[in-house]
């Protein structure tokens, strides 16, 4: 290791209830990559965040060059040369490149010696060189909204690099990647490193760490386990140590499945959909597919490419442009969604805050939002409070939901998982035929996240028919019995899951279809 | 439980009301009046407290009943105002829908000459429905055409004001008091000069309905399938339609609701507090009915304590500014602090609750305090428990 | 047909200095329905600025007119604050606190005009008067037809709108702060990632707008009132909103919602005096920019874009 840049000591950090950071200490040398790895909620964040400027610890200190100092706002730490990529990037989107990249730090030139003005198009020329020189590939007068996800990512590493960042911290940035576009991300940080920034990388992914990375750290419930030379270390041990016991390092499940002949009837049935997006243009072009009873179909593909318009066609949020959706053979394309959940459509939606709850209800109304009009929860035009209460009393107990009491309180104070939970609890009640699963696990914790995908399986034991959507091809990959990968609003492959190989499934994503 | 969340929900209004006497105060002090004195003459003038004396014929009752009869017309503007809030809406033309109401019973049936058993139900009919019609109007163009129901519904509140004012002067003037003809006895909904033991009184019998509205509001809001969808669109539109709910049809509804009490604001306020209408004018009801159903917590119980208040000083402000030689206008400035303040409810309620949390909030964020730190706190301490709980198994 | 020109300029120029206060206001998050009570209060503060300094300044100087708009976006500004404050330290709904600011301002103006005039001038009265501003007409041009009627009468404070509202298209679209407003409405997170404080751009941004409708507000003084009084408040400033959301949020867009609501309203009010039917009539035509306004919204409605983040409270917590 060279001489350090950054030194963690004794870094402390408690929320009430839980102690997020205890006692952790590492220094990182200049010019290295090195990679934080631990489950969801061990800490990686917290850290990184405390290094950021975004959350003071509770004891420790931190040396940036040497020099102890306090990092008090994100601010500061860009003063100190330090720069973050987080999850949710934070991006004008009507804005182009090279004006999200400058904002804040404007350069300006006087126009005839007088007015002075924001210099956009001289600075496009700086942002260019630094795109070519770290390999980039972006171009500066692009508007954001135009861009994908890959595209956003790399802007934000621009940003770091106008402010000359010297140590580059990285949140998880392959989450919503393809392996493609991951694999040009490890490249991009690699380059980073060859061009002498140091590089942080917050990871759970061992694939990747064992990749790039120089030297690990490995957290597990708020501890620091170990710190390790990665070349010298296989993923088994790191993932032990990850973990606390040992793991599969494939993705794909060991559970038997059943073949394709033991799935029952066809329960949804899509047959040429085209869905407008809400932009105006075309987001699902001619797309069909089945979905059988005991199945997993799960749709694969970059965020945006049609997948949450084929979810909202099938759930009838979203118009049916052209095509016939059919459940249980009953033509539903023009039904209300009313009637669609009547039919038998149970659907966990990507956005759990924004559309899959209503955040300053109760527990007890959220639970109930799609039965409150039937007994016993009404009588004619009027509720029965008290069988709101009863039902989330058993649902709390049967789905294990934390958080809100008996039920009265708001879910808006409840965890991530935990609203997640009551949102499945909510669907499969129903006792629907089909249930669309839209990105289930997504932010949630190792726990909750074993917690949704047996509760997804259990229902494929019990014969209903499901529809995955997920951008996460591990999960796919784990979870899926066929798998089709969308781009560009259009199915490229339809495949049970044991006939395709990661890679193929990758390229598909990129929308490369031969070789 | 239930008794200190009571308190709990009182302490929010009751600052309001406490920062906007004391801004009153402040006011009357700097225009070199006596603040008690004016205060004193606010209660005494809507007949809360007796006066030194009185014109013959009337005593405090008159003054109380004077005041419920300007409460009744209060209580369904503010009830309006609160069915459109529930809905996620804010009905900001409550006073343009009393007076299309207004007049629109006025032209029917104020000048029929029917005996008042006819003409009594007909009134309140009418009115609801014009209004409902006024509102419901509102609620197509917003879930028609998207257009914001607060530019519509100023943009209708002045196409009434300017319609009605055509039609009153070219048919309907009354050319001695330049208002439209005084609707006839019979069809008044408050029973005027009614003598009781050497007393005259203004009897609103309607207040006992717009009462009952205000319990059926609630039980409407809490225990009915249609308030339960209605609440549920107000909070997330989103949400709301990916439950199978229908936006469209309940943005209507409300607004028709809404409209409806608005309208039976307008007929108890022309046809009752009044007997007339004045062209060219609305009235200010319908933006004072916005402050009292705010500073009620947009509750249906809630109204009915600040309709008292808002109504009260209304009333009182004329004797006062006769007695304390305030300007009477000061009852309006009062009223649309008691709005301000009350707009502030959210950052009053966290200052009363967040003590606790904030003092930790600071801490962890470095005097950054943000108002999710309780949920953010809130979600860290799930997930620890879960985490532990997974430890032990 | 050129008075249409002339009272339709006079009408839509001030109300456009008012809807770019609203873009400023909106384009940085923040819903403002307090245009109408911060043209009021401006107007107020520039009626008492003009009438208690009435006698210091020679008679016929432009001094006093002058600064009496100064005072006017100063009073406008100042009062905006209460709005700001509101929606951005006190989280308070917007929607709320726009139309609590608007109900004080009628309020104490009224209040405090009442106050000054007896005080000061022992006469209680709910007006300041303040006179008509005097009209210039650009010699040559004037005499192209109709054309022409565009340079005829015109107030100076038309031509000093436009400039204005030309600085402000420069501030909004070509300056660093500029820049950093528009980004507040779009995605506050990004702004704060860049290390500006969204809070004191949107309180800018909201003084700003108070500061171009006390303008607007003293322009109506001067004009269609030629007093400060409670006639003030006519509307204008939902009219403003009404064509800010039809110009989508963009200056030059609203301009001609503006544009067409003046001319509307003058077409209106010509026709029927040149009908020469009764008096009454003309409150008719009084509703026609509204009903227009209605109309219009109704149809453009559809498909606007409004700034992302308009109307959210931006929570710092928040990620």
């Amino acid at each position: 290791m060279s001489e350090a840049i950054v030194e963690m000591r004794h870094i402390t950090k408690r929320f009430p209830g839980i102690i997020a950071n205890d006692d952790v200490s590492f220094s990182i040398g200049r010019g290295e990559i090195f990679a934080i790895l631990g489950e969801n909620g061990a800490g990686k964040s917290t850290l990184m965040s405390i290094l950021f400027g975004m959350y003071e610890p509770d004891g420790g200190e931190i040396l940036i060059r040497g020099i102890p100092e306090k990092i008090s706002s994100p601010a500061r730490a860009v003063e100190l040369d330090i720069g973050m990529v987080h999850q949710h990037f934070t991006l004008v989107r009507e804005y182009t490149v090279t004006e999200n990249i400058i904002l804040g730090d404007e350069p300006w030139k006087r126009f005839l010696g007088l007015l002075p003005y924001v210099d956009v198009k001289g600075s496009e020329a700086k942002v260019s060189e630094l795109s070519a020189r770290y390999g980039l590939d972006v171009d500066p007068g692009r508007l954001i909204e135009d861009m994908d996800v890959a595209g956003q990512q790399r802007v934000e590493i621009l940003k770091m690099l106008y402010r000359d960042a010297e140590i580059l911290i990285f949140d998880e940035p392959t989450a919503m990647l393809t392996p493609a576009e991951t694999g040009m991300l490890l490249k991009i940080i690699e380059n980073l490193r060859d061009n002498g920034k140091t590089v942080i990388l917050i990871s759970h992914k061992l694939r990747e760490i064992k990749r790039v990375a120089d030297r690990c750290a490995i957290l597990n419930r708020g501890k620091l386990i170990d710190i390790l030379d990665v070349p010298g270390t296989d993923t088994a041990r790191m993932a032990h140590m990850m973990v606390g016991r040992d793991v599969p390092i494939d993705g794909r499940s060991t559970e038997a499945r059943a073949p394709a002949a033991d799935f029952g009837d066809t329960v949804l049935s899509v047959d040429g959909l085209a869905v407008y997006g809400a932009d105006g243009t075309m987001a699902v072009n001619d797309v069909s597919f089945t979905v059988r009873r005991g199945e997993i179909f799960a749709i694969a593909g970059v965020s945006g490419n049609g997948q949450t318009e084929i979810a909202d066609a099938v759930a009838g949020l979203a118009e049916v442009q052209s095509g016939r959706i059919s459940l249980n053979g009953d033509d539903i394309s023009r039904s209300s969604v009313r009637a669609r959940i009547g039919k038998g459509i149970a659907y966990i939606p990507e956005d759990r805050q924004n559309v899959g709850l209503i955040l300053d209800f109760p527990l007890g109304d959220n639970l109930a939002l799609k039965k409150y009009r039937t007994p016993p929860f009404a009588g004619g035009a009027m509720l029965n409070r008290d069988a709101f209460d009863a039902y989330a009393g058993r649902l709390i107990d049967e789905y294990d939901i934390r958080g809100a009491g008996c039920g009265r309180a708001a879910v808006r104070g409840m965890s991530g998982g935990n609203q997640q939970k009551a949102i499945i609890a909510r669907e499969i009640e129903l006792g629907a035929d089909l249930i669309i699963f839209v990105q289930p696990t997504r932010g949630l914790d190792i726990g909750a996240m074993e917690q949704v995908r047996c509760m997804m399986s259990a229902e494929r034991g019990k014969g209903k028919a499901i529809l995955l959507i997920s951008y996460d091809l591990d999960e796919i990959l784990m979870c899926a019995d066929t798998v089709a990968v969308i781009y560009g609003g259009e199915f490229l492959r339809v495949s049970p899951v044991e006939s395709i190989s990661v890679d193929e499934i990758g390229r598909y994503m990129m929308g490369v279809t031969e070789g | 439980m239930k008794g200190r969340a009571v308190l709990k929900s009182l302490s929010v209004p009751a600052i309001a009301i406490l920062l906007s006497l004391a801004a009153f105060a402040a006011i009357v002090l700097l225009t070199g009046k006596n603040p008690a004195v004016a205060f004193i003459g606010i209660l005494e003038g809507s007949g809360w407290l007796p006066r030194s004396g009185y014109p013959l014929g009337s005593g405090q009752l008159t003054d109380v009943f004077r005041t419920l009869d300007a409460l009744t017309p209060m209580m369904f503007a503010s009830l309006a105002v609160a069915v459109a809030f529930r809905g996620g809406l804010f009905n900001i033309g409550v006073s343009g829908q009393m007076l299309f109401a207004g007049f629109v019973s006025t032209v029917t049936i104020g000048y029929s000459g029917l005996p008042s058993s006819a003409a009594f139900p007909l009134v309140i009919f009418v009115g609801a429905s014009s209004g409902a019609l006024a509102g419901g109007l509102i609620g197509l163009l917003k879930c028609r055409f998207n257009v914001n129901e607060v530019v519509s519904s100023i943009m209708l509140n002045f196409i009434f004001q300017y319609v009605i004012s055509f039609f009153i002067n070219t048919s309907y003037i009354d050319p001695v008091s330049r208002h439209s003809a005084a609707v006839g006895k019979d069809v008044c909904l408050t029973l005027t000069d009614v003598f009781i033991g050497g007393y005259i009184f203004r009897i609103p019998w309607a207040l006992a309905i717009a009462l009952a509205c205000a319990v059926l509001t609630l039980v409407f809001f809490t225990k009915s399938v249609r308030g339960f969808e209605m609440a549920a669109v107000g909070k997330n539109t989103r949400a709301a339609r990916y439950a199978g709910m229908s936006v469209e049809r309940n943005i209507l509804v409300t607004m028709f609701l809404s409209g409806a009490f608005a309208g039976l604001a307008g007929v108890t306020y022309y046809l009752g507090y009044y007997d007339s209408i004045m062209p060219g004018t609305l009235s200010p009801m319908g933006f004072d009915a916005i402050a009292t159903a705010s500073l009620g917590n947009m509750h249906p119980i809630g109204i009915i304590a600040a309709g008292v208040l808002v109504t009260s000083l209304g009333q009182g402000s004329t004797y006062m500014s006769n007695i304390a030689g305030v300007r009477p206008e000061i009852a309006s400035l009062v009223i649309g602090l008691i709005l301000l303040f009350s707009a502030c409810s959210y950052y009053i309620k966290y200052r009363l609750e967040g003590g606790a949390a904030l003092r930790v909030g600071k801490k962890a964020r470095g005097g950054k305090m943000a108002m999710n730190t309780a949920a953010a706190e809130n979600e860290a301490l799930e997930d620890g428990r879960s985490g532990k709980e997974a430890g032990k198994t | 047909m050129s008075l249409v020109v002339i009272d339709g300029l006079s009408f839509a120029l001030p109300l456009f200095i008012i809807a770019v206060g609203g873009i400023y206001s909106e384009r940085s998050g923040v819903t403002n329905l307090a245009l109408e009570g911060l043209l009021g209060f401006g107007a107020f503060t520039g009626g008492l600025f003009v009438v208690l300094t009435s006698g210091i300044f020679p008679q016929g100087s432009q001094t006093p007119i002058c600064l009496s708009f100064l005072f006017a976006a100063i009073g406008g500004g100042a009062y905006s604050l209460i709005h700001a404050t509101l929606c951005v330290k006190f989280r308070a709904n917007q929607v709320m606190s726009g139309i609590a600011v608007n109900i004080l301002a009628v309020a104490l103006t009224g209040f405090f005009t009442y106050q000054v005039n007896a005080g000061v001038f022992g006469s209680p009265s709910d007006k300041f008067m303040i006179g008509v501003s005097p009209r210039v007409t650009a010699p040559g041009i004037s005499d192209i037809p109709v054309l022409g009627a565009f340079f005829t009468n015109v107030y100076p404070f038309e031509i000093m709108i436009l400039a204005i509202a030309a600085f402000c298209w420069y501030v909004l679209y070509r300056t660093r702060y500029g820049i950093r407003l528009r980004a507040c409405g779009d995605n506050p997170q990004a702004v704060d990632a860049a290390g500006i404080s969204v809070a004191k751009a949107r309180f800018g941004a909201v003084a700003i707008s108070g500061a171009l409708s006390g303008v607007g507000g003293m322009c109506f003084a001067y004009s269609i009132t030629a007093n400060f009084s409670p006639a003030i408040y006519l509307g204008a400033g939902y009219l403003a909103i009404a064509a800010l959301i039809f110009g989508n949020w963009k200056m030059i867009p609203a301009l001609g919602a503006c544009l067409i609501f003046g001319f509307a309203r003058s077409a209106a009010y010509q026709v029927a005096k040149s009908l020469e039917i009764s008096s009454n009539v003309s409150d008719l035509a009084m509703s026609l920019p509204y009903v227009l306004t209605l109309l219009l919204l109704a149809f453009f409605s559809k498909g606007n874009r409004a700034p992302r983040a308009l109307g959210e409270i931006y929570d710092k917590g928040k990620r």
